[in-house]
């Protein structure tokens, strides 16, 4: 609370002590007082005057600065009504009956929007269940009717089913609810699982596939990880080399940690880019070049890695690209298994 | 005696191809038909395995599971387009063996078909010696044996004989072959399949079998 405005506010009641103390001065000399009782009188007055100012202006700053202490010790903010005492001054009261409408019709908001959000994204989550129907019944036929044609319109199902994937993995994203569970899983199932995913797509351009030696078991969500790695893998087929495209997966140990790494001979990541390839939507100059890209792909894949406690980095050297997870093998673990 | 399975599934399309894929691959299907008393059909049918969505009309898929559980332990696959993990659970609990998200691979939905068969016990052993023309392909050792004499076959050379030996007589596309040793984890593109016929040769002509395998131009092999 500033002083100076403090003062302002008080100014009529300042003024009319002035006034007073004129007009009694003005009487008190007419009835044949000396200037020196008028003085003194006088002094008395404006040092009562100030006495009551500062008062009044201390225990306001007090309070006032207590109640934002309070604000800023609150989470969430716009419960404060909530929890502050009740002021009681007839103006304050006032302004304390509007915030607590104002937090009240917020909170009604919010729950609205809460209540919107969710019900969508049953929606989506349901969607992607029924097109997988469809989805299905198309492999299906396709694979009992092998044909170069088939075989095309099976690497497009590969697309599209990543695709309601990748929508039913945002909605989850933003979830703060835990849908995944932690458990011991096989790297090489989730590995050859996600090849088998995009089997069409990385035979269709003739992609050289080579699987290194595979950590036997890491703690992860096997599905998510399998999701991920779909997306990696459909963004080395994007950005693919023209000629001779390969992709190498392999994994190393460092120290307390597996490291997966898909790495390929694509186009690369230009070195400017590549610190900010897990934000929403950049594309960067690939993205300029390359019309399919959304700038969500590596970013969920982000997203998903930091709710499962997975670290993701990408490193590229002007031809190919590496995308390393690595997973943390706790010690706690191994060590009550063994 | 062929194996059977009962497909509970309600999409139309999915039931049909799922019948063709199945029967295509020797087992004997059928499909229910009738979604208000599915465990009577089951129990009509006797099958060795049940195929089971868990979105139905009528009764769900859990339901019927417990319903089955109560009086067989058959191995039950549960195959939906539901991935969460209470979904998961939920037929763990419940006594399914498997639980396969939709869509599937043709090929891993037969393989898990396969091994819970061959776990239960109703499937004959896998023949581990396929026979044609004089020459036998041992799967457990991997050699190729003719006339008293047996080469050696690395893990490439096994698949694609083991996929010309089950077609015998057939023609194979390149396509078909490279789509079976991608199935198998072994990921061969056409060059290299060139290279492993070519070299499936050499070793068939060192145990004295020439020809054994033809080109068919522009379609594929046969044997």
């Amino acid at each position: 609370m500033s002083g100076k405005l403090f003062l302002k506010n008080r100014l009529p009641v300042i003024l009319l002590n002035l006034l007073g103390a004129l007009a009694l001065s003005l009487f008190l000399l007419a009835v044949g007082n000396d200037i020196q009782t008028v003085l003194f009188i006088l002094t008395v007055w404006m040092l009562v005057l100030a006495l009551y100012l500062a008062a009044g202006y201390a225990s306001r700053k007090k309070r006032l600065e207590k109640l934002l202490e309070m604000a800023g010790q609150l989470k969430e903010r716009y419960l404060l009504p909530e929890v502050m005492p009740v002021p009681d001054q007839a103006e304050e009261q006032v302004y304390y009956q509007l915030l607590k409408l104002a937090g009240k019709s917020m909170l009604e908001r919010i729950g609205e929007v809460e209540r919107e959000r969710g019900e969508y994204r049953t929606y989506i989550e349901q969607w992607v269940h029924e097109v997988k129907t469809p989805i299905t019944a198309l492999k299906l036929l396709c694979e009992n009717n092998r044909s170069p044609f088939s075989r095309e319109v099976l690497a497009e199902l590969e697309n599209i089913n990543r695709c309601a994937e990748q929508a039913l993995y945002y909605a989850r994203s933003e979830h703060t609810e835990k849908d995944y569970s932690i458990r011991e899983m096989s790297l090489a199932d989730v590995v050859h699982g996600a090849i088998a995913d995009n089997k069409y797509l990385l035979r269709q351009c003739n992609m050289a596939i080579t699987v290194g030696d595979l950590e036997p078991v890491v703690y992860a969500d096997d599905k998510w990880v399998r999701f991920i790695l779909n997306q990696i893998i459909s963004n080395a087929v994007k950005y693919r080399a023209p000629q001779q495209p390969a992709l190498h997966i392999f994994t190393e140990r460092s120290g307390d940690q597996v490291l997966l790494s898909v790495a390929d001979n694509g186009i690369g990541i230009p070195e400017s880019d590549l610190p900010r390839v897990f934000e929403k939507g950049f594309t960067g100059q690939n993205g300029r070049t390359i019309h399919s890209s959304t700038g969500i792909g590596l970013y969920l894949c982000k997203r998903l890695c930091d709710k499962l406690g997975i670290g993701l980095a990408a490193s590229s050297s002007g031809s190919g690209t590496t995308i390393t997870l690595s997973f943390h093998i706790n010690d706690f673990i191994t060590g009550v298994q063994s | 005696m062929k194996e059977k399975i009962l497909v509970i599934e309600d999409d139309p399309t999915i039931q049909a191809q799922l019948k063709n894929l199945l029967a295509g691959n020797g087992y004997e299907v059928e499909a229910v038909t009738d979604f208000t008393n599915p465990v009577e059909q089951f129990r009509a049918f006797a099958p060795h395995l049940v195929l089971l969505d868990i979105k139905l009309p009528g009764s769900s898929g859990f339901e019927i599971c417990s319903q089955i559980r109560a009086f067989s332990d058959l191995p039950i696959i549960f195959v939906t387009s539901s991935n969460t993990d209470m979904d998961e659970l939920n037929s763990i609990m419940l006594g399914g063996d498997a639980f396969i998200t939709k869509p599937y691979n043709p090929a891993i939905l037969l393989a898990k078909i396969a091994s819970l068969l061959r776990k239960a016990g109703a499937s004959s052993q896998a023949a581990e010696v396929l026979i044609w023309n004089g020459a036998e392909l041992h799967l457990e050792n991997s050699t190729i044996a003719y006339g008293g004499k047996a080469a050696e076959l690395s893990k490439n050379e096994v698949k694609i004989l083991y996929y010309l030996f089950k077609h015998a007589g057939k023609i194979c596309s390149r396509s078909d072959i490279v789509d079976f040793l991608w199935d198998n984890q072994l990921y061969v593109d056409d060059n290299a399949l060139s290279v492993n016929i070519t070299r499936i040769r050499e070793k068939l002509a060192g145990l004295g079998l020439t020809d054994f395998i033809k080109t068919k131009h522009r379609q594929g092999y046969t044997i």
